[in-house]
């Protein structure tokens, strides 16, 4: 068997075999999954050194691995080995553990299918297939789940029958279902909704608005394990590989359709963004963040510059690892306080110091703070955005805005939830935590730490390391603008951070005056608290935000939602004359004969 | 000894043997029923590939009656005897709760014998009668339990249902006094010769017409919903899993094709009633909160779907385009009639082992059902993501070929259409998931348990069905299976000549 096939065939015939297991081999399951996700991340690892390959089926090029899927492909096999290590302890208490890890074997297996598939049809199966197990695995939270996990499956799967059609009108056109051999202009209703179709495919797994719904959704009813590996980096990872691969390779883009990702893309960030400001719990203010993130990409991508292109690129590689971060480090706060609501939380920082930092570390790396690779990654979009303006591009100014515009609130949720959670006054602890070393243990925090030192490294070695072997190789003819020098940066800031420490302890042996905590002008009583939720609340007092707002509450602008209420209307009638009397089916069926008749003999 | 008569003539004699069997032995109809079931599909089995005419008596046609049997049939024979084992099998236990065993697998073989009766006749007016047959059975079944909502069903399929079948002899009739006879190949062949006339025109009004009410396409459907629902489970399934197709669809599909063969007017109504009914069907089945009148809604719109393929396929014939294409659209709808068989009876079979062990039909008084009734759930659960077109189940296949069709026969909008309705499908049947069985637990279930095991083991059997179909579109099975169906329905006119044999 072809080294290729492994990927693919390994992870879902362990995980179906994981599906039989009865519940007393749980410690062998949980195992042979760990064994078999680092296996995987080695094979990904040698495949990447490998690249180009392909695989040949009956002279068809079935499986290919360029520079493009490379990378993804290697992203898939980490975050398949970070989480189910995660898992381990995570998920040590919960029954349904067997499964979980079934499922999770199967979804990296598909996932590397969809990577790397060279072949319409064998895509569309196993997009497909990653639906199904996204569906299953939130429904694994039991039964306060099941609405997301409908939600997700209706807003993904349908996006999958689209896709199909895509694939359907792309194979009318071009007479092939092979990737690399399609390369078609988008001019022309047809190719337009063929673009159209696989794009939604791509927006909705990767949550770009309208169709984000699902991901806030998920990310508070469902196991925390569970968003930071689907909706948080897997479905980001996939759904922008759709997306870069049909910009990129399958479509000759032309400008109005750019135009429609980069639009897209600023809605969803501006949008997400501040409903993120208002969220009161931990996960669902993550999930907004997930779904902003989704434009940023999908932003970049929309400007077809290379530049954009790759910054779009890298931004999914970041995105992924600080957003899995974020929910891991959500995951040891909800383990340990058993509450992800905002309001309840506070004063975690000194109790689990190592969440704390990793968390602290990704949030400043989400919000694009220099030297963290969030920065590198806007950098290049924006230069993206502004190399599109020099090709005289008019509109280039308002992304541009948007884009700085949401960064900007990002990092404004951000010390809202670091405050909330790790900083701000002592909030109930149960009362073995609080005395006790409260750190999750080991299992857990090394994949926070590995990921948040990514987030690092990738900052601080932006160009030598992942710009340079995994992103620029896959898109063609990239040229910097502006220069960023993060090495020197990151010393500039150091320096700079020591040199604060160092006034800050000889200010202090000066003369410094400290007083008890006040807010307000008033000093703090025993058993009054301010959780530092409500920091944005008078956001909502704007008129115009506070409408949106409003209708957020309603969903209207939720896809799900609305399509629910407008065909109900039209169920509605259907039911309303069906009245179950014999007489009105019997005159139906005398209209229907009379159309009939009419049409036959007329 | 040949084959082929025996398909009708052995469920017929059965069905009139078991009701002289003694009532002292209680298994015996259980054994007889099941036996002849299982039979019938050996039978069914063993003549994959054939093709042959059995003529009666020596009479040659067109004076004598012959039976027919092709790639069509032959897949309509297996969909028949699959669905009917695996339902009298899940009869045993579940029909303890009705009255007379005896007169169930009477009434059931004598719908089998009926139907196989439609699938093999080579002539119009047995189709006929063998219609009448099935039908009239089928009546009785779905009034099976005699209470009040029971009778209503059925008195109302009886009325539109002989409503239909009076057009339908009608139609017949008109054809004979107008060509002066009733073979079918006989018949092509004089259609072939002098041409459609107004009395033909009219009989073929009549035929549609009665053939679109056995498959229930919109807007004469309106029987479906409350017969099938009505009905005890297992006679649900055979209902929407192979009665409309047989007695509907395949009939609508043999006279149209191969009797007065294609033309652009009668594919243009069959794509127009197979929309209407898909879309009309699926929006209906979006509102329900009865598990097996979603169920029932949802076979509409899923027939629909067959018969928009394969009216599809019927445009390109007779426009004489590229028989690839037609054989694409002609194959997806064939394929999704017997994937629809598959995943329909099995949820129907679901049903009834739910109402079996909760007593209720409602969904909203379902809930949690996945840790109490582990195989029904998991079996159901196949059947609802098959149906909603979930790739690896078979449901995706057909719905891929029946797209990839349209779009290849330039029904752009008609592919957009079948994609908005398949995620309507996906929506309303995780909503029945969602309630049956993932959702809250129930105050009302504490105490549900599993089916016994001969009510699971035919929804396994389905399951695993509904999982590995999809083969069938491999090369191999496709040319052993459906591509001599969908040959005997692209040579349309041929059809004369190849059972006349001049």
């Amino acid at each position: 068997m072809d080294l290729m096939l492994y990927p693919i065939v390994l992870p879902i015939a362990v995980g179906l075999l994981c599906l039989a297991m009865p519940r007393r081999v749980k410690g062998i399951v949980e195992r042979t999954a760990l064994i078999v996700s680092i296996t995987i991340f080695g094979l990904t690892v040698f495949l990447f050194s490998q690249k180009p390959l392909h695989w040949m089926w009956d002279a068809n090029r079935f499986l290919r691995l360029d520079n493009l899927s490379g990378f993804v492909l290697l992203a898939v096999g980490l975050f398949g080995f970070l989480i189910v290590l995660y898992s381990i302890v995570f998920m040590r208490d919960k029954i349904y553990s067997n499964i979980y890890y079934a499922y999770l074997l199967c979804t990296i297996g598909i996932a590397s299918g969809i990577v790397l598939a060279n072949d319409l049809v064998l895509l569309a199966v196993f997009w497909g297939l990653s639906g199904l197990t996204l569906y299953l695995m939130i429904g694994i939270a039991g039964a306060g789940a099941s609405a997301a996990a409908k939600k997700a499956l209706v807003i993904v799967g349908g996006a999958d029958s689209l896709m199909i059609l895509g694939i359907a009108i792309v194979w009318f056109l071009m007479g092939s279902f092979t990737i690399d051999r399609i390369s078609l202009p988008v001019v022309g209703l047809l190719p337009v909704i063929a673009f159209l179709c696989l794009a939604i495919a791509a927006f909705a797994k990767v949550g770009a608005m309208p169709f984000h719904s699902w991901i806030p959704e998920t990310a508070e009813k469902s196991s925390i394990a569970v968003t930071a590996f689907l909706p948080a980096s897997l479905d980001k990872l996939l759904g922008i590989y759709l997306l870069a691969r049909i910009t990129m390779d399958l479509f000759i883009m032309d400008k109005t359709l750019g135009l429609l990702l980069m639009i897209v893309g600023s809605l969803t960030i501006v949008a997400a963004v501040m409903m993120a400001l208002v969220q009161n719990d931990l996960k669902r203010l993550l999930g907004y963040l997930v779904v902003a993130g989704a434009g940023y990409m999908v932003l970049g991508l929309g400007t077809g510059t290379p530049a954009g292109i790759a910054g779009g690129l890298f931004y999914l590689l970041n995105s992924a690892i600080w957003t899995a971060c974020l929910f891991l480090s959500a995951g040891a706060v909800e383990d340990r306080a058993n509450t992800t609501d905002l309001e309840r939380l506070g004063g975690w920082g000194p109790v689990m110091p190592i969440t704390f930092v990793v968390c602290l570390v990704s949030g400043l790396a989400i919000s694009g703070i220099p030297p963290f690779n969030g920065f590198v990654s806007k950098w290049m979009i924006y230069q993206g955005l502004i190399e599109l303006g020099r090709g005289g591009d008019g509109l280039w100014f308002v992304w541009l805005v948007a884009a700085m515009f949401g960064s900007a609130l990002t990092l404004a949720c951000i010390i809202r939830l670091i405050h909330a959670t790790f900083l701000g006054q002592v909030a109930r602890m149960p009362d073995e935590v609080r005395d006790a070393n409260s750190e999750v243990s080991p299992s857990m925090w090394l994949p926070m730490i590995v990921l948040a030192g990514l987030c690092v490294v990738f900052g601080v070695f932006a160009y030598a390391v992942p710009l340079k072997h995994l992103i620029i190789p896959a898109v063609p003819g990239v040229s910097y603008l502006g220069f960023w020098s993060p090495g020197l940066a990151t010393l500039l800031i150091v320096v700079g951070v020591l040199a604060g420490v160092v006034i800050y302890f000889v200010g202090r042996a000066s003369n410094v005056k400290e007083s008890e905590a006040f807010i307000g002008g008033e000093l703090l009583r025993e058993g009054m608290r301010v959780s530092g939720v409500d920091f944005y609340r008078t956001i909502r007092d704007f008129g115009l935000f506070g409408n949106a707002y409003k209708g957020a509450e309603r969903s209207l602008f939720d896809i799900y939602d609305l399509g629910g209420r407008f065909l109900f209307y039209f169920v509605q009638g259907l039911r309303r004359i069906h009245s179950g009397i014999l007489p009105t089916y019997l005159s139906w069926m005398l209209v229907g004969f009379t159309v009939l008749l009419f049409v036959f003999m007329g | 000894m040949n084959v082929i008569p025996l398909f009708v003539a052995i469920p017929l004699a059965a069905a009139f043997f078991i009701p002289m069997v003694s009532q002292k032995f209680r298994w015996v109809p259980d054994l007889l029923g099941n036996l002849t079931a299982f039979a019938l599909l050996v039978m069914a089995v063993s003549v994959i590939g054939k093709k042959d005419v059995y003529i009666m008596g020596g009479w040659a046609p067109p004076i004598g009656i012959n039976l027919v049997l092709d790639g069509l049939s032959v897949l309509m024979l297996i969909t028949i005897s699959l669905v009917g084992f695996t339902a009298t099998l899940f009869s045993i236990r579940y029909m303890e709760q009705y009255t007379s065993k005896l007169r169930y697998y009477s009434l059931f073989l004598l719908m089998m014998g009926g139907m196989n009766g439609v699938a093999l006749s080579g002539d119009m007016f047995n189709i006929f009668v063998f219609l009448e047959i099935a039908s009239v059975a089928s009546y009785a079944l779905v009034g099976f339990g005699c209470e009040h909502e029971e009778l209503e069903a059925s008195f109302k399929y009886l009325v539109l249902g002989s409503v239909a079948s009076t057009l339908i002899l009608l139609g017949v009739a008109v054809i004979y006094g107008s060509l002066g006879s009733l073979n079918m190949a006989h018949v092509s062949r004089l259609i072939v010769e002098q041409g459609m006339n107004k009395a033909l025109y009219f009989s073929l009004t009549l035929l549609v017409m009665g053939f679109s009410l056995k498959a229930a396409l919109v807007p004469f459907h309106a029987w479906l919903p409350d017969a099938h629902p009505s009905a005890p489970a297992p006679i649900s399934a055979m209902l929407s899993g192979v009665l409309i197709k047989v007695l509907g669809v395949y009939a609508l599909l043999r006279i149209s094709f191969n009797v007065f063969g294609m033309s652009p007017l009668l594919a243009n109504i069959l794509i127009w009633l197979g929309t209407i009914s898909m879309v009309v069907g699926g929006l209906l089945a979006l509102g329900q909160w009865d598990y097996k009148r979603l169920l029932a809604y949802s076979s509409i719109s899923q027939v629909g779907y067959v018969v928009l393929a394969v009216g599809i396929g019927g445009a390109v014939v007779s426009r004489g385009d590229s028989m690839t294409v037609a054989g694409l659209a002609i194959g997806g709808g064939l394929f999704h009639l017997i994937n629809h068989a598959a995943f329909k009876s099995l949820l129907f079979l679901s049903s009834g082992a739910i109402v079996y062990s909760t007593g209720t039909r409602d969904l909203r008084k379902m809930g949690g059902l996945k840790d109490r009734m582990p195989l029904t759930s998991g079996a159901a659960n196949i059947g609802a993501f098959s149906i909603s077109g979930i790739p690896p189940f078979n449901g995706f296949w057909s719905k891929l070929v029946i797209i990839i069709a349209a779009v290849q026969a330039r029904y752009y909008w008609l592919a957009l259409t079948a994609v908005l309705i398949s995620v309507i499908t996906l929506a309303y049947y995780l909503k029945l998931q969602r309630h049956a069985f993932f959702g809250p637990a129930s105050e009302n279930n504490r105490d549900v348990r599993e089916v016994p095991l001969s009510m699971c083991i035919p929804m396994v059997l389905l399951a695993v069905l509904c999982v590995g179909m999809g083969l069938l579109l491999l090369p191999g099975p496709r040319a052993e299976i459906l591509q001599p169906a969908v040959d005997a329905l692209t040579m349309g006119m041929k059809y004369a000549t190849v059972i006349l044999g001049r």
